[in-house]
Protein backbone atom coordinates (compact mmCIF):
# COMPACT_ATOMS: atom_id res chain seq x y z
CA UNK A 1 0.00 0.00 0.00
CA UNK A 2 1.51 3.28 -0.75
CA UNK A 3 3.18 6.14 1.86
CA UNK A 4 0.31 8.52 2.26
CA UNK A 5 2.01 12.04 2.74
CA UNK A 6 0.11 15.67 3.60
CA UNK A 7 1.92 18.41 2.57
CA UNK A 8 0.36 21.03 4.57
CA UNK A 9 2.25 24.76 2.72
CA UNK A 10 0.66 27.57 1.44
CA UNK A 11 2.90 28.41 -1.29
CA UNK A 12 1.84 25.58 -4.33
CA UNK A 13 5.67 25.98 -5.15
CA UNK A 14 6.66 24.14 -1.89
CA UNK A 15 3.74 21.86 -2.63
CA UNK A 16 4.54 21.40 -6.16
CA UNK A 17 8.59 20.71 -4.94
CA UNK A 18 7.35 18.21 -2.35
CA UNK A 19 5.34 16.18 -4.79
CA UNK A 20 7.95 16.04 -7.46
CA UNK A 21 10.64 14.79 -4.53
CA UNK A 22 8.26 11.52 -4.11
CA UNK A 23 7.21 11.05 -7.20
CA UNK A 24 9.65 8.02 -7.95
CA UNK A 25 8.34 6.29 -4.76
CA UNK A 26 4.91 4.82 -3.74
CA UNK A 27 3.76 7.01 -2.11
CA UNK A 28 0.33 9.15 -2.19
CA UNK A 29 0.84 12.99 -1.88
CA UNK A 30 -2.49 14.87 -0.02
CA UNK A 31 -2.15 18.71 -0.21
CA UNK A 32 -3.47 21.67 2.12
CA UNK A 33 -3.00 25.42 2.09
CA UNK A 34 -2.90 26.49 5.72
CA UNK A 35 -3.44 24.79 9.16
CA UNK A 36 -7.02 24.58 9.04
CA UNK A 37 -7.22 22.58 5.71
CA UNK A 38 -4.14 20.45 7.26
CA UNK A 39 -6.33 19.59 10.24
CA UNK A 40 -8.97 18.44 8.46
CA UNK A 41 -6.98 16.70 5.44
CA UNK A 42 -5.20 14.80 8.33
CA UNK A 43 -8.65 13.72 9.88
CA UNK A 44 -10.18 12.44 7.06
CA UNK A 45 -7.14 10.95 5.20
CA UNK A 46 -5.00 9.73 8.49
CA UNK A 47 -2.03 10.06 6.31
CA UNK A 48 1.83 7.92 7.18
CA UNK A 49 3.58 11.37 7.47
CA UNK A 50 2.96 15.19 7.62
CA UNK A 51 5.46 17.75 6.34
CA UNK A 52 4.12 20.94 7.97
CA UNK A 53 4.92 24.91 6.94
CA UNK A 54 5.38 27.73 10.06
CA UNK A 55 4.29 30.72 8.50
CA UNK A 56 0.81 29.87 6.62
CA UNK A 57 -2.88 31.98 6.84
CA UNK A 58 -5.95 31.33 8.19
CA UNK A 59 -3.91 28.58 10.64
CA UNK A 60 -0.11 29.02 11.20
CA UNK A 61 1.92 25.58 11.26
CA UNK A 62 2.84 25.96 15.01
CA UNK A 63 -1.12 26.00 16.00
CA UNK A 64 -1.73 22.98 13.42
CA UNK A 65 0.53 20.93 15.64
CA UNK A 66 -0.60 22.16 18.88
CA UNK A 67 -4.19 21.42 17.64
CA UNK A 68 -2.77 17.42 16.24
CA UNK A 69 -0.68 16.42 19.25
CA UNK A 70 -4.26 17.56 21.42
CA UNK A 71 -5.97 14.82 19.07
CA UNK A 72 -5.96 11.35 20.63
CA UNK A 73 -6.70 10.25 16.88
CA UNK A 74 -4.08 12.30 15.20
CA UNK A 75 -1.61 12.88 17.77
CA UNK A 76 0.61 9.74 16.49
CA UNK A 77 1.48 10.89 12.93
CA UNK A 78 4.80 11.93 12.72
CA UNK A 79 5.40 15.23 11.39
CA UNK A 80 8.50 17.41 9.73
CA UNK A 81 8.23 20.65 9.68
CA UNK A 82 9.67 22.42 6.87
CA UNK A 83 10.01 26.19 7.52
CA UNK A 84 12.40 28.94 6.85
CA UNK A 85 12.39 29.65 10.09
CA UNK A 86 15.13 28.33 12.28
CA UNK A 87 15.41 30.74 14.91
CA UNK A 88 16.28 29.63 18.55
CA UNK A 89 12.63 30.21 20.02
CA UNK A 90 10.56 28.68 17.61
CA UNK A 91 12.80 25.61 17.06
CA UNK A 92 12.54 25.23 20.91
CA UNK A 93 8.90 25.28 20.98
CA UNK A 94 7.99 23.09 18.27
CA UNK A 95 10.25 20.65 19.56
CA UNK A 96 8.34 20.62 22.75
CA UNK A 97 5.27 19.97 20.79
CA UNK A 98 6.85 17.22 19.45
CA UNK A 99 8.09 16.67 16.46
CA UNK A 100 10.12 13.75 14.35
CA UNK A 101 12.21 15.98 12.15
CA UNK A 102 12.94 19.48 11.17
CA UNK A 103 14.24 20.92 7.86
CA UNK A 104 15.32 24.29 6.79
CA UNK A 105 14.42 25.72 3.89
CA UNK A 106 15.75 26.09 1.36
CA UNK A 107 16.53 22.12 0.92
CA UNK A 108 17.38 19.57 -1.70
CA UNK A 109 15.04 16.91 -2.17
CA UNK A 110 17.49 14.57 -1.22
CA UNK A 111 17.20 15.77 2.55
CA UNK A 112 13.39 15.71 2.26
CA UNK A 113 14.07 11.58 1.22
CA UNK A 114 16.45 11.05 3.79
CA UNK A 115 14.49 12.60 6.98
CA UNK A 116 11.18 10.91 5.54
CA UNK A 117 12.82 7.58 4.63
CA UNK A 118 13.86 7.56 8.74
CA UNK A 119 10.00 7.42 9.65
CA UNK A 120 8.21 5.71 6.76
CA UNK A 121 8.67 3.45 3.87
CA UNK A 122 9.52 4.74 0.80
CA UNK A 123 9.42 1.94 -1.72
CA UNK A 124 10.77 2.89 -5.17
CA UNK A 125 7.87 2.66 -7.98
CA UNK A 126 9.51 0.14 -10.46
CA UNK A 127 10.63 2.13 -13.72
CA UNK A 128 8.12 1.70 -16.77
CA UNK B 1 8.59 15.52 22.45
CA UNK B 2 11.34 17.75 23.34
CA UNK B 3 13.60 15.67 25.74
CA UNK B 4 14.94 19.06 27.21
CA UNK B 5 17.32 19.90 24.39
CA UNK B 6 19.06 22.89 24.33
CA UNK B 7 18.93 24.82 20.87
CA UNK B 8 22.21 23.77 19.57
CA UNK B 9 21.52 20.50 20.57
CA UNK B 10 18.60 20.74 18.69
CA UNK B 11 19.88 22.11 15.73
CA UNK B 12 22.49 19.10 15.55
CA UNK B 13 19.88 16.84 15.76
CA UNK B 14 17.77 18.32 13.16
CA UNK B 15 21.09 19.14 10.91
CA UNK B 16 20.52 22.61 10.36
CA UNK B 17 23.38 25.74 11.09
CA UNK B 18 22.58 27.87 13.89
CA UNK B 19 22.57 31.06 13.86
CA UNK B 20 25.75 32.61 14.76
CA UNK B 21 26.22 34.30 17.61
CA UNK B 22 27.71 37.77 16.35
CA UNK B 23 24.58 39.05 14.66
CA UNK B 24 22.65 37.83 17.44
CA UNK B 25 24.66 39.80 19.75
CA UNK B 26 24.10 42.66 17.79
CA UNK B 27 21.06 42.63 17.27
CA UNK B 28 20.16 42.02 20.79
CA UNK B 29 22.30 45.16 21.84
CA UNK B 30 20.67 46.92 19.10
CA UNK B 31 17.11 45.58 20.09
CA UNK B 32 17.09 47.48 23.80
CA UNK B 33 16.05 50.89 23.67
CA UNK B 34 18.56 51.64 26.36
CA UNK B 35 21.24 50.37 23.82
CA UNK B 36 25.05 51.12 24.78
CA UNK B 37 26.43 53.03 21.76
CA UNK B 38 29.88 52.15 22.92
CA UNK B 39 29.19 48.36 22.81
CA UNK B 40 27.51 48.36 19.67
CA UNK B 41 30.42 50.03 18.00
CA UNK B 42 33.22 47.55 19.92
CA UNK B 43 31.21 44.68 18.03
CA UNK B 44 30.96 46.64 14.94
CA UNK B 45 34.54 47.61 14.82
CA UNK B 46 35.46 43.70 15.04
CA UNK B 47 33.11 42.89 11.68
CA UNK B 48 35.04 44.96 8.67
CA UNK B 49 32.05 44.40 6.30
CA UNK B 50 29.59 45.65 8.65
CA UNK B 51 32.15 48.38 9.50
CA UNK B 52 32.72 49.10 5.74
CA UNK B 53 29.08 49.74 5.28
CA UNK B 54 27.54 51.70 8.18
CA UNK B 55 30.35 54.18 6.85
CA UNK B 56 29.05 54.12 3.52
CA UNK B 57 25.67 55.04 4.63
CA UNK B 58 26.78 57.58 6.70
CA UNK B 59 28.29 59.31 3.71
CA UNK B 60 26.22 59.12 0.98
CA UNK B 61 27.22 62.01 -0.74
CA UNK B 62 30.96 60.36 -1.16
CA UNK B 63 32.32 58.84 -4.02
CA UNK B 64 35.06 57.11 -2.31
CA UNK B 65 36.37 56.69 1.20
CA UNK B 66 39.17 59.18 0.77
CA UNK B 67 35.76 61.82 0.64
CA UNK B 68 34.54 59.98 4.05
CA UNK B 69 33.51 63.28 6.03
CA UNK B 70 32.26 60.72 8.92
CA UNK B 71 35.21 58.71 9.47
CA UNK B 72 34.37 57.05 12.57
CA UNK B 73 31.90 54.15 14.16
CA UNK B 74 31.02 56.09 16.75
CA UNK B 75 29.98 59.11 14.62
CA UNK B 76 28.24 56.75 12.01
CA UNK B 77 26.38 55.86 14.91
CA UNK B 78 25.21 59.61 16.49
CA UNK B 79 24.77 60.55 12.21
CA UNK B 80 22.49 57.57 11.58
CA UNK B 81 21.07 55.75 15.04
CA UNK B 82 20.92 52.51 15.96
CA UNK B 83 18.07 51.57 13.69
CA UNK B 84 20.42 51.77 10.89
CA UNK B 85 22.70 49.54 12.67
CA UNK B 86 19.86 47.07 13.12
CA UNK B 87 18.70 47.36 9.18
CA UNK B 88 22.48 46.45 8.14
CA UNK B 89 22.98 43.71 10.85
CA UNK B 90 19.90 41.88 9.23
CA UNK B 91 20.26 42.37 6.10
CA UNK B 92 23.97 40.49 5.98
CA UNK B 93 21.57 36.61 6.85
CA UNK B 94 18.90 37.93 4.55
CA UNK B 95 21.51 38.21 1.61
CA UNK B 96 23.47 35.11 2.42
CA UNK B 97 19.50 33.54 2.28
CA UNK B 98 19.38 34.67 -0.69
CA UNK B 99 22.46 33.03 -1.95
CA UNK B 100 22.08 29.88 -0.33
CA UNK B 101 18.73 29.83 -2.00
CA UNK B 102 20.20 29.74 -5.25
CA UNK B 103 23.16 27.60 -4.29
CA UNK B 104 20.38 24.89 -2.98
CA UNK B 105 17.48 24.95 -5.19
CA UNK B 106 18.77 25.86 -8.51
CA UNK B 107 22.86 24.85 -8.45
CA UNK B 108 23.16 28.53 -9.11
CA UNK B 109 25.87 30.82 -8.03
CA UNK B 110 24.83 34.57 -6.94
CA UNK B 111 26.60 37.19 -5.92
CA UNK B 112 25.91 40.99 -3.90
CA UNK B 113 26.57 43.80 -6.54
CA UNK B 114 26.81 47.59 -5.18
CA UNK B 115 22.96 48.70 -5.56
CA UNK B 116 24.41 52.06 -6.64
CA UNK B 117 26.24 51.05 -9.84
CA UNK B 118 23.97 47.62 -10.05
CA UNK B 119 22.21 48.41 -13.89
CA UNK B 120 18.85 49.70 -13.86
CA UNK B 121 15.22 47.75 -13.99
CA UNK B 122 13.29 48.56 -16.51
CA UNK B 123 10.01 48.13 -18.09
CA UNK B 124 7.01 44.87 -16.55
CA UNK B 125 9.12 43.51 -13.51
CA UNK B 126 7.82 41.15 -10.83
CA UNK B 127 7.36 43.14 -7.28
CA UNK B 128 7.07 41.20 -4.38
CA UNK B 129 6.91 42.65 -0.55
CA UNK B 130 6.55 40.72 2.95
CA UNK B 131 5.43 43.74 5.76
CA UNK B 132 6.64 42.84 9.44
CA UNK B 133 4.60 43.83 12.05
CA UNK B 134 5.40 43.95 16.07
CA UNK B 135 7.85 45.06 18.23
CA UNK B 136 9.56 45.85 15.15
CA UNK B 137 7.85 47.50 11.36
CA UNK B 138 9.19 47.29 8.19
CA UNK B 139 9.14 45.67 4.84
CA UNK B 140 11.14 43.16 2.55
CA UNK B 141 11.04 44.24 -1.64
CA UNK B 142 12.19 42.25 -3.82
CA UNK B 143 12.05 42.88 -7.64
CA UNK B 144 13.23 41.31 -10.32
CA UNK B 145 12.74 41.18 -14.27
CA UNK B 146 9.74 39.54 -15.76
CA UNK B 147 12.44 37.23 -17.84
CA UNK B 148 14.28 36.81 -14.62
CA UNK B 149 11.64 35.78 -12.53
CA UNK B 150 10.55 32.97 -15.07
CA UNK B 151 14.20 31.66 -15.79
CA UNK B 152 13.85 31.27 -11.28
CA UNK B 153 10.65 29.88 -11.71
CA UNK B 154 11.34 27.16 -14.26
CA UNK B 155 15.07 26.09 -12.54
CA UNK B 156 13.00 25.39 -8.97
CA UNK B 157 10.04 23.25 -10.63
CA UNK B 158 12.10 21.72 -13.39
CA UNK B 159 10.70 22.98 -16.46
CA UNK B 160 12.21 25.52 -18.86
CA UNK B 161 11.42 29.36 -18.94
CA UNK B 162 9.95 28.53 -22.31
CA UNK B 163 7.48 26.55 -21.02
CA UNK B 164 6.60 28.93 -17.88
CA UNK B 165 3.57 30.38 -19.49
CA UNK B 166 1.64 30.85 -16.36
CA UNK B 167 2.67 34.03 -14.55
CA UNK B 168 0.78 32.59 -11.29
CA UNK B 169 3.33 30.02 -11.35
CA UNK B 170 5.87 32.77 -11.70
CA UNK B 171 4.92 35.25 -8.80
CA UNK B 172 4.20 31.71 -6.69
CA UNK B 173 7.64 31.09 -6.75
CA UNK B 174 8.97 34.77 -6.16
CA UNK B 175 6.80 34.70 -3.25
CA UNK B 176 8.30 31.64 -1.99
CA UNK B 177 11.57 32.90 -2.52
CA UNK B 178 11.14 35.78 -0.53
CA UNK B 179 9.68 33.87 2.12
CA UNK B 180 12.37 31.59 2.33
CA UNK B 181 14.64 34.80 2.63
CA UNK B 182 12.61 36.83 5.07
CA UNK B 183 11.42 33.79 7.45
CA UNK B 184 15.35 33.35 8.03
CA UNK B 185 14.81 37.61 8.85
CA UNK B 186 12.54 36.97 11.10
CA UNK B 187 13.86 34.67 13.30
CA UNK B 188 16.61 36.51 13.75
CA UNK B 189 14.74 39.51 14.97
CA UNK B 190 12.31 37.30 17.54
CA UNK B 191 15.41 35.80 18.80
CA UNK B 192 16.58 39.51 19.65
CA UNK B 193 13.62 40.13 21.55
CA UNK B 194 11.89 41.79 18.78
CA UNK B 195 8.61 39.56 18.21
CA UNK B 196 7.04 40.12 15.15
CA UNK B 197 5.03 38.66 12.62
CA UNK B 198 5.27 38.45 9.09
CA UNK B 199 2.60 38.80 6.04
CA UNK B 200 1.69 36.48 3.23
CA UNK B 201 4.20 37.61 0.23
CA UNK B 202 1.96 40.31 -1.78
CA UNK B 203 3.33 39.63 -5.42
CA UNK B 204 2.36 41.37 -8.66
CA UNK B 205 3.10 42.24 -12.12
CA UNK B 206 4.17 46.07 -12.45
CA UNK B 207 5.80 48.75 -14.57
CA UNK B 208 5.31 50.97 -11.31
CA UNK B 209 8.92 51.55 -9.14
CA UNK B 210 7.28 54.03 -6.56
CA UNK B 211 8.56 52.48 -3.33
CA UNK B 212 6.50 51.80 -0.31
CA UNK B 213 5.60 54.75 2.21
CA UNK B 214 8.43 54.77 5.08
CA UNK B 215 7.05 55.59 8.03
CA UNK B 216 10.08 56.34 9.90
CA UNK B 217 13.21 53.87 10.33
CA UNK B 218 16.17 52.62 7.97
CA UNK B 219 16.45 51.67 4.90
CA UNK B 220 19.07 49.19 3.29
CA UNK B 221 19.27 48.40 -0.87
CA UNK B 222 20.63 45.20 -1.96
CA UNK B 223 21.41 44.05 -5.51
CA UNK B 224 22.08 40.80 -6.38
CA UNK B 225 23.76 39.29 -9.75
CA UNK B 226 23.97 35.97 -11.72
CA UNK B 227 24.41 36.04 -15.91
CA UNK B 228 20.69 37.27 -16.79
CA UNK B 229 19.05 37.24 -13.22
CA UNK B 230 19.78 40.88 -11.36
CA UNK B 231 17.76 41.22 -8.42
CA UNK B 232 17.28 44.16 -6.27
CA UNK B 233 16.49 43.96 -2.19
CA UNK B 234 14.79 46.47 -0.34
CA UNK B 235 14.93 46.03 3.43
CA UNK B 236 13.27 48.81 5.83
CA UNK B 237 13.01 48.48 9.75
CA UNK B 238 11.50 50.91 12.71
CA UNK B 239 12.35 48.96 15.98
CA UNK B 240 10.23 49.88 19.17
CA UNK B 241 7.47 51.06 16.82
CA UNK B 242 3.97 51.70 19.08
CA UNK B 243 2.32 49.54 16.67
Amino acid sequence: MATKILSVDDSRTIRMIVGRTFKPYDCQIVEAGNGEEGLAAAAREKPDLIILDVTMPVMDGVTMLTKLKEDPELKTIPVIMLTAESGRENVLQIAKLGVRDYLVKPFKEEQLIEKAGRIVPLTKKPVA
Amino acid sequence: MNDGASYLELSRRYGFAPKPESASRLTQLVSRQDADLDEIAKVIDKDPSLRARLLRVANPEAENEAEYAIETVEDALMRNGVGCVLVLAMSTPLAAALVKTFQTMLSLQIETIDPRTAPALAGEHLRCNIDFSGKVVGHVLLRLGAAAGRLIAAGILGTTPEEMTDMNEVRDVAGELLNIMTGNFKSNLCDAGLECKLSPPDVRSTTDFTPPVVRAGSVEHLAFSSGKIQIYVEVTANPWSDD
